[in-house]
């Protein structure tokens, strides 16, 4: 497996030149399995870049396919949905999975971004490419390729969204963008799902000051993804979805200061990083 | 009147270090009359920037009020309003202007934008007063100081122009635009360009020189035209059905209304700095052929630029 981030921001893309060297795109993140099947993780503005990309190969000329898993359909997770240029080429196909009860409720949630008041588009129907929309029951486990994708609901503040775990060949990689745990930290079900993870991607918008103030927000600070990590057993985690406002010396100091939590916690064996915009890590 | 560029990019944010000089934010300018009347066209993602800037000022005690002028409610100049910080205050006051439209109301675009499942934070919430006008096209008002006299602009389902006058100065803000040539733009998609052999209907020629007529009337005379130039004449050739001008559209309208100073606008989310820089070169050379006398810039986040008392 190889995992690339496309945007690592959450709530709004930041640009500017505080935020050039980890990224100002919103929530993307792209998994390469074997024999070249593609999974790709949340669709936030990161998604554009991807697709550029994308197009260079087989998708340019509608031949590709992929799978997209939404985490939920806040803003920064969907927004770069109708700047994905793969889904605007004929003969390109696209299984969405997302969180909703229904495959028509995922329907009009993806379908309201790209109303006529608000999108040229008008309707996703007019983009091209085979759109193919499930809904996937947390614990249910499904075929990508030859990896096994499956979800836990963890808290978002006063609602959840899905986490993600990809398996492919023994190695695994687990995806918690928007976590906002209650007091006590992850729940059993989410630790069950990153347990043991070669990579565990974590929301880690804030330091635990800022968190403190907007707790509200229903987002993880750095010590939730730390302690996520350490009690999952994970190999390596990477911070993931900082605050708009962050600039790259802030997420700096973020990463440094989860390399002295792990080393508190007696679990320095866990690698930490900052994910940051281009960043490849292989699995 | 003081004019402030927060937010000078089209379609959505791009950060990055190729966009560092002129910006990544989506399209936002605040105007500032010498009386103090705070007026914000658009409200892409460059107007958070200028939310922080404002909670410096009156709106931090809750005691600001704004006037926000939306060209159209395409993401890209809406999509930074609910990251908009005087709009969490009470006391602020908030009015929001756009064209009317039959099929769904002002306030419901707004509202649906930060509606669950999309956004964690309902706009009813919102602490700071917020008054819906919905306009029509043509419109004329004040706002107290400050003119603001309206036209339509030829963008799928259709955009809004204004032009500001105030302290003895007019702004001109023509965002987004295609130029009044190949395609009546309304409230149908437009799938890819016109046929080769395919000839505008009459009807549609004649709506489209009217629009035009309109819109260098809005101009005419402006110290400063804000203007729609997303495409290079490559761009639009590929794609006439997005909705956007090249440079050259915009230095005929303003070499025919009289203009002092265009800025170059709404930059194309692939265009690097360097190929902005490109733009404005080449955007220089045919204004000093076909339009001496008229200044060219192109904006940036953070340009300022003061006209009139």
């Amino acid at each position: 497996m190889e995992v690339t981030f496309w945007g690592v921001r959450g709530s709004i893309p930041s640009p500017g030149p505080a935020t050039v060297r980890y990224g100002g795109n919103t929530s993307c993140v792209s998994v390469r399995l074997k024999n070249d099947d593609l999974v790709i993780i949340d669709c936030g503005t990161g998604a554009r870049n991807l697709g550029l990309s994308l197009l260079a190969g087989p998708f340019g000329q509608g031949k590709g396919r992929a799978t997209l898993l939404l985490s939920h359909a806040h803003w920064d997770h969907i927004q770069g949905f109708p700047f994905f240029g793969p889904l605007y080429v004929g003969g390109n196909s696209f299984t969405i999975y997302g969180g909703a009860k229904t495959p028509s409720l995922l329907e009009e949630i993806l379908e309201g971004q790209m109303a006529a008041q608000y999108f040229p588009v008008q309707t996703f129907k007019n983009m091209g490419a085979k759109i193919d929309l499930k809904a996937l029951a947390p614990g249910k486990a499904v075929k990508v390729g030859s990896a096994s994708v499956r979800a836990a609901l963890v808290p978002h503040g006063k609602s959840s969204v899905l986490a993600f775990r990809i398996e492919e060949d023994g190695r695994s990689l687990a995806y918690a963008s928007d976590a906002g745990y209650p007091a006590g930290g992850a729940p059993a079900e989410a630790i069950a799902l990153f347990k043991n993870a070669d990579l565990l991607i974590h929301d880690s918008t804030f330091t635990p000051e800022d968190r403190a103030r907007r707790l509200s927000r229903g987002l993880a600070s750095l010590d939730e993804a730390v302690d996520a990590a350490v009690r999952a057993d994970a190999r390596r985690l990477a911070l993931f979805h900082y605050d708009q406002d962050y600039s790259d010396h802030d997420i700096d100091q973020l990463v440094a200061r989860g390399k002295r939590l792990l080393e508190e916690k007696k679990a320095a064996k866990i690698e930490l990083l900052g994910a940051a915009e281009g960043l490849t890590l292989k699995i | 009147m003081k004019v402030r560029f927060w937010g000078v990019r089209g379609s959505l944010p791009v950060p990055g270090p190729r966009t560092e000089r002129y910006g990544g934010n989506t399209s936002c300018v605040e105007v500032q009359s010498g009386e103090g009347t705070r007026i914000i066209i658009d409200a892409g993602t460059g107007i958070r920037g200028l939310g922080k800037e404002l909670m410096r000022s009156e709106f931090e005690s809750g005691k600001g009020a704004a006037h926000i002028l939306v060209s159209h409610t395409h993401w890209d100049h809406i999509q930074g309003l609910p990251f908009f910080s005087p709009l969490y205050r009470a006391g602020n006051q908030l009015y929001v202007y756009a064209r009317h439209r039959d099929d769904v109301h002002l306030r419901t675009v707004f509202k649906e934008q930060t509606t669950d499942p999309y956004f964690p934070v309902p706009f009813d919430s919102a602490r700071a007063q917020v008054s819906f006008r919905e306009l029509e096209d043509a419109a004329r008002f004040e706002i107290k100081d400050v003119r603001v006299t309206c036209a339509r602009l030829n963008h799928p389902y259709v955009a809004t122009a204004y032009a500001l006058v105030a302290d003895g100065a007019k702004v001109a803000y023509v965002s987004d635009t295609a130029p009044f040539t190949d395609i009546l733009f309304g409230e149908d998609f437009v799938p890819g360009p016109p046929p080769p052999d395919f000839a505008l209907p009459k009807k549609q020629r004649e709506q489209l020189k009217a629009m035009r007529t309109d819109v260098v009337r809005l101009c005419d005379g402006a110290d400063v035209v804000i203007y729609d130039t997303m495409f290079t004449p490559e761009d639009y050739r590929l794609l006439p059905h997005f909705g956007h001008s090249r440079p050259s559209d915009a230095i005929e309208i303003c070499r025919e209304a009289g203009v002092k100073t265009l800025v170059l606008y709404h930059h194309a989310p692939d265009r690097s700095d360097a190929e902005v820089d490109a733009m404005l070169a080449g955007a220089r050379e045919l204004s000093g052929r076909a339009a001496r006398g008229l200044q060219v810039i192109a904006a940036y986040e953070g340009l300022e630029v003061k006209v009139g008392k």
